[in-house]
């Protein structure tokens, strides 16, 4: 970003198509369109936002936020809210009320950052261009005045000619690193010398690096992130969302220190694309399985029951593994659900949750619900052993074994390369910038009464390195020109 | 292994102790000879200028232990990560023994470049507290690490993203030790300690090493992150922390080279600054999330 500065009023355009100035959007008298522009290539404007961000994102830190997915859930949202209450008080509804909860994804916050890339741009527009022109094709000659105010500056007289002294100097410069032009006039020469010009350009691939993030971040909500893909050890499980995978995971092992801390979660997974198995893998937390731009991560893990249905003619509907995810309210029973929506029916399976003994169902043994229709009409119930069919409306319901479930987050994110690269282009550019930094120095040579006189200057101030950089090219050139007097 | 690297980590704190006490006497001794000169009409020297007696010699016998302690905590952490197998990063006390190699890095590295040993009156303290709050874990908790846990399996990523921060962290101690520095004097400095524009120099100077360092402990972190936990940014309160501390530190960069603040405007972000890197770097304890396993857990 960089300071505002009012560009020189345009005259004597002519062109119909070139000049649109007149014809700007003026409201009261205001240039529009203009003071837009410099409202967002101001540094006040980009220090407000950066500000006005930081804050948000503070009270997004110490404010609870609400799990992913909850917001649109009214009531498992009331529910939730309704938890904090003890921890907040009479403030919780007010932080509601501010949104607060969903800091990260609301109004303000994304208007914020809409209106900061907008600023980065409109700066990096404005100012690439000034600094292409340093780069390329800078100020070789300097005032005199510039050589008697400037920030850094040293005046020799030298007992040499013009052309040794310029030499000298040149020499110098060369050897410290730096790229001289030289110009050369009727009152004697001037000479620009530079090191590391490109280094600025690190602020125009720092400032577009954010605005390739964010949009990497809006490209990605084209594609999913499915935080609770479950699939029971044996089962294949369709990933959906538009893709033409499924999952079998062949195994899930988890493994502990002696202390009891985890020490391994593993899935051996297997993957189809269609009826094509195209990759097999062990899956572990912090070695994702990929397979084109769709990453399949470990995250949780529980029991499930294999689970087997017949209908009359013993055709099976359902031979899978049914995971365990839920837990009843008491905490004593954990909960699995199948559907079969071509009988309209909605299965419970319910088992004894691991370590309790307060369940009405006994270890080893699960008990079938079955509903049916949207008004959950309940047809029967039956508590059975492994192995042992049950009938329970016109179906036959088999609790074939107990088995383990993996839980994975499956996701695909189109904007994850643009992220990638503005993450790149971020830690490029901001090392660049601040390790690489444009030194710039102006000497010029003229013939003085005593000798041939040599004046350097520089911009830039407290800064000792550069200091003594120039102090010894200074003192280089002193002691390779004999006999100098030096001011 | 871990026998060495305790006592190297105890020689470390025994000597910064050492260390800070000779500043803290050369530093008084300096302002009160000071003080008795210009009762007699003569200007007086501080730590940061040799020439001051005894006094002087202090000063730079305490740099030198200050070099001291920190070649023992670097062994310390070196004889660690050689026991572990990987960078000693993984629980509080390990990032306390690290926050402070760090310090004392940056310190040392701005002593040498500008010769202002009374930054060490900020710096060291800080470094001091960082290994005293190390020993107050070590004593209340095994100092022995457990083996990793999953989601911190990752050897690589685990010892470069949090060493990154370390030298992030350790600028920033040096960026606010001399901010506060500027901030305790008035506009025309004060006698026998450092010139305000030579400490609002050096603020800046520490803090352009560590924002690139800081963006990159940022970015490394979003890699293992996708990596870990299947997104490279899920608004886990540490690392929206270190977003705010990044934003606060990009802020004061702006600020100080294009709207030319510098002086108290610039010293008092800092201070902001560097609050939000405790912030984040003591978050655990209260905000949890993802990164609540480096916590107490050890």
């Amino acid at each position: 970003m960089s300071e505002a500065i009012r560009p020189p009023a345009r005259s004597g355009s002519s062109d119909l198509l070139d000049d649109f100035e007149g014809n700007n959007l003026k409201i009261g008298g205001f240039d529009v369109f203009e003071r837009l522009w410099h409202l967002f290539i101001s540094m006040r404007t980009g220090l407000a936002l950066i500000f006005a961000i930081a804050l948000c994102s503070f009270v997004g830190t110490m404010v609870a936020q609400v799990p992913q997915g909850m917001a649109e859930d009214k009531t498992a949202y009331a529910v939730w809210v309704d938890g904090l209450r003890p921890k907040y008080g009479g403030w919780t509804n007010i932080f509601d009320a501010l949104g607060f909860y969903g800091v990260f994804s609301s109004w303000y916050y994304r208007g914020l950052v809409v209106l900061l890339s907008t600023s980065i741009l409109a700066c990096s527009i404005n100012r690439a261009p000034k600094l292409w022109k340093q780069a390329t094709n800078p100020r070789i000659a300097m005032s005199p005045g510039f050589y008697q105010h400037a920030a850094l500056r040293a005046s020799l007289t030298v007992p040499a000619t013009l052309e040794q002294a310029q030499v000298a100097v040149q020499a110098q410069f060369k050897h410290g690193g730096y790229r001289t032009i030289v110009a050369t006039s009727g009152s004697g020469v001037d000479i620009y010398a530079d090191k590391f010009r490109w280094g600025p350009f690190g602020t125009v691939f720092a400032h577009l690096s954010i605005i390739a993030i964010i949009l990497g971040a809006i490209a990605g909500s084209a594609g999913f992130r499915d935080t609770a893909f479950v699939a029971p050890v044996g089962s294949k499980v369709a990933v959906g969302n538009g893709t033409n995978l499924s999952i079998q995971a062949t195994s899930f092992n988890d493994a502990y220190y002696e202390s009891g801390q985890p020490a391994d979660y593993v899935s051996h997974l297997v993957l189809f694309d269609g009826s094509n198995q195209v990759m097999e893998a062990d899956v572990r937390v912090n070695q994702p399985m990929r397979y084109g731009d769709v990453s399949f991560y470990q995250s949780f893990f529980g029991g499930a029951a294999a689970v087997r249905v017949t209908d009359a003619s013993g055709a099976v509907l359902y031979d899978q593994g049914v995971p365990l995810q839920f837990q009843s309210q008491s905490g004593s029973e954990t909960i699995g659900q199948l559907f079969l929506p071509d009988r309209d029916l909605a299965i419970y399976v319910v088992t004894p949750a691991s370590g309790r003994v307060d369940s009405t169902i006994k270890t080893g043994q699960l008990q079938f619900e079955v509903y049916k229709g949207t008004a959950q009409t309940m047809i029967g119930t039956q508590v059975v052993g492994p192995g042992k069919p049950v009938q329970i409306g016109d179906l036959t319901y088999t609790f074939v074994r107990e088995q383990r479930f993996t839980g994975l987050i499956v996701a695909r994110d189109p904007g994850a390369n643009f992220v990638w690269l503005g993450a790149f282009l971020l830690v490029f550019g901001v090392g660049l910038v601040f390790f690489f930094p444009n030194r710039r120095i102006w000497a010029r040579v003229r013939q003085g009464e005593d000798g041939t006189v040599i004046e350097a200057g520089a911009l830039t101030r407290h800064d000792v390195m550069f200091e003594a950089a120039f102090a010894k090219l200074v003192t280089d050139v002193k002691l390779g020109l004999a006999g100098p007097s030096a001011s | 292994m871990f026998k060495m690297s305790e006592y190297a980590f105890i020689a470390s704190v025994l000597a910064l102790s050492l260390a800070l006490l000779c500043y803290i006497v050369a530093f008084v001794s300096a302002r009160m000879g000071m003080a008795r000169m210009q009762l007699a009409g003569a200007g007086g020297p501080s730590i940061s200028t040799p020439g001051a007696g005894w006094a002087s010699a202090l000063a730079t016998y305490g740099t030198l232990i200050v070099w001291l302690s920190f070649i023992f905590v670097s062994a310390s952490l070196v004889f660690r990560t050689i026991a572990l197998g990987h960078g000693p990063f993984a629980n509080m006390y390990e990032f306390s023994v690290a926050f402070s190699w760090g310090t004392l890095g940056a310190y040392l590295y701005f002593e040498r470049k500008y010769h202002l040993r009374t930054l060490g009156l900020i710096a060291l303290p800080i470094a001091l507290a960082m290994q005293g709050y190390a020993l107050y874990l070590a004593a209340t908790l095994p100092t022995t690490s457990d083996p990793l846990v999953p989601a911190l399996q990752n050897n690589l990523l685990l010892s470069v993203h949090v060493a990154v921060a370390i030298v992030a962290y350790g600028t920033f101690s040096v960026a606010f030790g001399a901010a506060l520095l500027y901030l305790i004097q008035p506009a025309e400095g004060r006698r026998g300690l450092p010139k305000p524009e030579i400490l609002d120099e050096i603020s800046y100077r520490a803090v352009i090493v560590g924002y690139p360092f800081l963006t990159l402990t940022i970015v490394l972190g979003a890699v293992w992150a996708e990596q870990a936990w299947g997104t490279y940014w899920g608004w886990d309160p540490k690392e929206t922390a270190s977003l705010v501390t990044w934003l606060i530190y990009g802020a004061y960069l702006h600020a100080r080279v294009v709207r030319g603040w510098t002086g108290r405007r610039a010293a008092w972000l800092l201070m902001l600054g560097f609050g939000a890197t405790l912030f984040t770097y003591f978050g655990n304890y209260f905000f949890g999330g993802l990164h609540s396993y480096a916590g107490l857990d050890q």
